[in-house]
């Protein structure tokens, strides 16, 4: 067999790790800014919730993560009378989006802590309300100083995807290893491989780089 | 650590501790199978026993059966789940899948933990080494004598059990997570041999150029008795009801040419043909 003729299937695999990249970077972004909001927050339930779900996900295994939602979870739901047969897509986005939410969160914090304490000063002589202050100033100055990092962990999580072929979801890896399992075609497919990765991580970071001059276009109009 | 982190940790411990104490979640019934028209079956890609092609068909002794015995039964449809071997079992207890074709070998340990039909196939032991034999390896018992020798096992393959049985130290053996790695791992020195089933060494000594099959292999000999294998199709405990039905389908389609043939295609010989009828899963559960 020629190398030509893994494309196809290698497409498919290629696809479903596209997929899988978008729907765990949306999610993992949407618990980046709740968590990492949380952890600044002064009612001490939020910040405690916020607290324990980035040191639990960050500091646990993605694989084990992985492998606790697809064959531990079943289990335990059982024992307790429910149906927690996730579907392996849904356990491979959760736990991707998941991990790398949590990193994402601490980035969130960062960024906002690194606004300018002058800002809040400015903001309550103004009579802005706390969560004014928050959403109309803090935030839009901070998510510009997040983009070069949530650049950095949507490429780490586009590779990240490789695990859940793994929990038997047909990503670009399960396919790249079926075929390799049928022919033997080590260097071939490997390579394909990093070229395909490689191929769609500059494409995700063109994106970020896009999306990271569309949050900061107002720095733009001082100039 | 706040009231919250104690009440989430207390809350996790809970459910793991539940998960640990809970046999297998509750499988599919046939009932339920029929009136889905669907069955999930697993296969380890393993050539030939079950694997799937690069257009996603399932083929091998175990698929080729289970594909007869699912129309005998009137399951019009099969889904096909690729996975490690090692996670076939964990897999049935989750309910990842019905049913396993992976002509897994039946033994004590595992019928502990999942229902095996009776036996399908039955196989003998081989190994694969690097072209030439530069170790001059002949069978497994060489491992224990010579502390130097590496050998490959795949996880999860029973054997891991056989080696440690004939004295064969951890140390010595590598593990690897699945057949595809076996030729690479072999060919370039990682382990002198990789210790398989007869028919997968000789279906990867076709695959691989810098690998051939151990000439003048002697089976190994455990307690006493030469090693022979054999596989069935796997269920999650409890699904009595679904391996029943299995096992009267496969009865029936065992006295047929066609099962023979099917086999025999896929390499399995005269004396694996009669040997699968030698004995019965409940002496194989047992340890006779």
């Amino acid at each position: 067999m020629q190398w030509t003729d893994y494309l196809p299937s290698l497409m498919q695999g290629a696809w479903v790790t596209i997929q899988l990249t978008l729907y765990s970077t949306l999610l993992g972004a949407v618990a980046a800014f709740v968590f990492g909001i949380g952890k600044l927050s002064r009612n001490w339930a939020l910040r405690g919730v916020s607290i324990a779900y980035i040191e639990v996900f960050r500091g646990t295994s993605l694989l084990v993560q992985l492998f606790w939602l697809y064959f531990a979870l079943p289990l335990a739901g059982d024992a307790l009378g429910l149906d927690l047969r996730l579907p392996p897509v849904l356990a491979g986005v959760l736990a991707l989006g998941l991990n790398i939410g949590a990193y994402g969160a601490e980035v969130v914090r960062g960024a906002i802590q690194s606004v300018h304490s002058d800002q809040h000063e400015a903001a309550r002589a103004l009579n802005f309300s706390e969560r004014q202050t928050l959403f109309g100033i803090t935030i839009p100055q901070a998510i510009p100083e997040m983009m070069p990092s949530f650049g950095n962990l949507a490429v780490q999580n586009l590779k990240d995807t490789a695990l859940v072929s793994l929990i038997s979801l047909g990503d670009l890896t399960f396919r790249a290893e079926q075929i390799r399992n049928f022919t033997q075609e080590s260097t071939t497919i490997y390579t394909m491989l990093l070229f395909m990765y490689f191929g769609m991580a500059l494409v995700l970071t063109a994106l970020m780089r896009l999306l990271e001059r569309f949050v900061g276009r107002w720095r733009l109009a001082g100039n | 650590m706040s009231t919250i982190q104690k009440f989430a940790a207390s809350a996790l411990s809970v459910i793991a501790l539940s998960a640990m104490a809970a046999s297998a979640a509750n499988a599919a019934s046939l009932e339920e199978i029929k009136k889905a028209g669907v069955i999930r079956i697993a296969v380890a890609n393993e050539i030939p026993y079950g694997y799937v092609d690069p257009n996603g068909k399932a083929l091998g002794a175990g698929p080729d059966v289970a594909k007869k015995l699912m129309e005998t039964l009137g399951v019009g449809k099969i889904e096909w789940v690729t996975t490690n071997f090692s996670s076939l079992i964990p897999g049935l207890k989750a309910d990842r899948f019905d049913m396993v074709a992976a002509e897994m070998a039946i033994l004590p340990d595992r019928c502990k933990q999942v229902l095996f039909s009776e036996p399908n196939t039955s196989y003998g032991e081989g190994l694969l080494v690097a072209a030439g034999n530069p170790k001059d390896i002949h069978t497994y018992k060489d491992f224990a004598s010579n502390p130097e020798l590496k050998v490959a096992i795949m996880a999860g393959a029973d054997q891991l059990e056989m080696m440690q049985k004939l004295g064969v130290p951890d140390a010595n053996v590598v593990t690897i997570a699945s057949n595809a790695d076996a030729i690479s791992t072999v060919g370039t020195g990682r382990a002198d041999a990789y210790a398989a089933t007869s028919l997968t060494a000789s279906g990867l000594a076709e695959q691989g150029k810098n690998v051939e099959v151990a000439a003048k292999f002697t089976d190994p000999v455990v307690d006493g008795k030469a090693v022979r294998s054999w596989g069935g199709f796997t269920f999650a405990s409890g699904n009595e009801e679904l391996r029943d039905a299995v096992n009267g389908a496969l009865a029936d389609f065992k006295k047929t040419p066609e099962w023979s043939e099917i086999v025999t295609g896929y390499g399995f010989t005269e004396a694996d043909v009669e040997g699968s009828n030698a004995t019965n899963t409940k002496a194989l559960c047992g340890g006779a």
